[in-house]
């Protein structure tokens, strides 16, 4: 008995993993756990697109529905190659303003920079058990997202008039070099913005969404407005979506999808209390950050519905701006600062959008320029104010009045301009808008050659007037049409009718 | 059981192999090579393609004759073209 006893115990004994064995397996489940937690954030921001597509599908009119879905579909056909070819090599080896010096081939790129050429190990499939060696495909994935989310702020801005194919050129330009430049400098440990300014914007409140509002106001001004959005006066009409349901889920959906967003933003550093890093490598928590985009909605939600006295478009806009707007600081904020800070960017994004539509008469389908852009700059400018002295980054250096507004000084030109000039040359090469016939008669039937609701009956578009009569479209569309090629006698009243 | 796979070996083999994801092989330049071309050429070939649908459509709708002849110039404000409502915002005289 007593032999067998022993014996037991011996073998049990004979199975305890020495210490250099546990921290061996401990090691290897935390690089497990941490492509997991990356893959599934990349999964949940897949909502995000999902979302957009539903939103501005649902904003378009009916005439136009496949053709703005279509746009946030090939969105992912365009912006991932280009990404992978040349966007992520931006993001390793631009943090100091330009490319890394001092390699003589692409085997020899220093350090990150060296894992992001196409052709290098980090790209591809790749056995190697550590941060930088397999682990780099699902960070590239994720900041992937962050390009495609970039590109389909644009979207929703440009739908019911520009070509589809001019839109892909623009999502490459924003998604694959001018946000991503931004995010080298400014949303980086090493970025120089960061190391020299202290420049602080945790979950991107202007790297992803102002730049992403400042370039497609660049594209506006050269796209124009929807033929019939303004009338004579310049006073602004409103065209009705075609099933706001559908918009109102779509929100929803980019607010879910916002939550990987946020959990990406973060790093995983399991050996090291508290476990998390924000992007510039400095101590937060998975719980402060999903506090802050939680409070951010309720704040924007309650500042968007008072602004826009309850307008149910604007009260959700407000939610996604009330979060844009806490982003920066999110890692920083209590949550009764974000729920406060929340509520006045709610309010920002309502009354930014009516006097880019009213005074300025520019025509952003969806409010991205006021919701995205404004609030994404306003975010940062917050920072400055509410989390002053906050050390940013690996060089500790206090964020500042002064480092926020060198961060906008620098995004708006480098969102702005790429996005003027090539929308520019687009428009120039008769590249940009679809011909004002087609614009007329619905997008859909030129790109597909078919109704996308072929078994419900087509009742005559409506359009709201400043003065807030609602009345048919056709004749004020064609009206504005006869403006826009100076020929009125062209038109008939039983004409009219062709363009419902 | 699955402990007493060759795993070492095996790895080895993976590494190698080519389409895999192997550093700076003459077959990851290749591909990426051919990638690009790929990428470029689709681009060109859907504003080649848009630009055909567009105006076939555009042609057909002038010749049903319901509306007057388009402007030659793109629509569009810019800021050399005041308003910056572009066209459709004409301000009268």
């Amino acid at each position: 008995m007593t032999s067998s006893v022993a014996s037991v115990l011996a073998s049990l004994f004979a199975q305890v993993p020495t210490p250099e064995e546990i921290n061996a397996k401990v090691d290897l489940d935390s690089l497990v756990l941490l492509e997991v937690f990356y893959f599934f954030t990349v999964v949940i921001m897949w909502l995000i697109h999902v979302g957009f597509m539903a939103y501005e599908a649902g904003v378009a009119r009916r005439k136009n529905i496949m053709s703005t879905a279509m746009k946030n579909i090939l969105t992912i056909a365009v912006v991932t190659p280009s990404f992978y070819y040349f966007g992520w090599y931006i993001y390793g080896c631009f943090e100091h303003g330009g490319p890394a010096e001092g390699h003589a081939g692409p085997a020899e790129f220093p350090g990150f920079c060296g894992l992001t050429a196409p052709w290098s190990a980090g790209m591809g499939g790749n056995l190697e058990s550590s941060l930088t060696g397999h682990l780099s495909l699902v960070f590239f994935l994720a900041f992937l997202l962050f390009s495609w989310t970039t590109a389909s702020i644009m979207s929703g801005a440009v739908i019911e008039r520009i070509r589809l194919s001019a839109y892909l050129i623009l999502a490459v330009v924003l998604g694959s070099s001018v946000w991503i430049m931004d995010a080298a400098w400014g949303w980086s440990s090493g970025g120089w913005l960061t190391t020299n300014y202290g420049f602080h914007d945790s979950i991107a409140s202007l790297v992803v969404h102002g730049v992403a509002g400042a370039f497609a106001l660049g594209v506006l001004l050269n796209l124009g407005p929807r033929i019939g959005k303004f009338d004579r006066e310049g006073l602004a009409r409103t065209f009705r979506p075609h099933n706001t349901h559908l918009t109102l889920m779509g929100l929803m959906l980019i607010f879910t999808g916002f939550y990987g967003f946020y959990a990406a933003c973060l790093f995983i550093q399991s050996t090291v209390f508290p476990g998390w890093l924000n992007i510039y490598l400095s101590p937060t928590t998975l719980g402060t950050i999903a506090m802050v985009i939680t409070f951010g909605f309720a704040g924007g939600f309650t500042g968007g519905w008072i602004a826009s006295r309850g307008d149910p478009f604007w009260t959700l806009s407000g939610g996604l701006a009330g979060v844009i707007s806490v982003s920066a600081g999110a890692d920083v904020y209590h949550p009764s600062l974000a729920y406060i800070l929340a509520a006045s960017g709610g309010m920002v994004a309502v009354w930014a959008g009516g006097y880019i539509e009213k005074k300025l008469r520019v025509d952003d389908a969806v409010g991205a320029v006021a919701v995205h852009g404004v609030c994404g700059f306003y975010g940062v400018l917050l920072v400055g104010i509410f989390a002053g002295g906050f050390p940013t980054g690996v060089n500790n250096v206090p964020s500042s009045f002064g480092g926020q507004l060198m961060g906008m000084l620098a995004f708006f030109p480098l969102a702005f301009l790429p996005g003027y000039i090539v929308s520019w040359l687009l428009k120039k090469a008769n590249l940009l808008r679809v011909p004002p016939e087609v614009e007329l008669e619905g997008m859909d039937m030129a790109e597909f050659q078919q109704d996308f609701f072929p078994e419900f009956e087509r009742v005559p578009e409506v359009v709201v007037l400043p003065t807030g009569e609602e009345v048919e479209a056709g004749p004020v569309l064609l009206e504005s049409f006869a403006q826009v090629n100076g020929d009125r006698a062209g038109v008939t009243a039983g004409e009219e009718r062709r363009f419902p | 059981m699955i402990d007493s796979f060759p795993f070492d070996e095996w790895t080895e083999d993976i590494t190698s192999f080519w389409t895999f994801g192997p550093e700076n092989s003459t077959g990851t330049y290749v591909l990426t090579v051919l990638g690009i071309i790929l990428m470029v050429a689709a681009l060109i070939y859907w504003v080649w393609l848009e630009n055909k649908k567009l105006a076939a459509q555009a042609e057909l709708l002038r010749s049903a004759g319901s509306l007057p002849p388009a402007s030659p110039t793109a629509p569009g404000p810019g800021f050399e073209e005041p308003p910056l409502a572009g066209p459709s915002t004409d301000p009268g005289p």
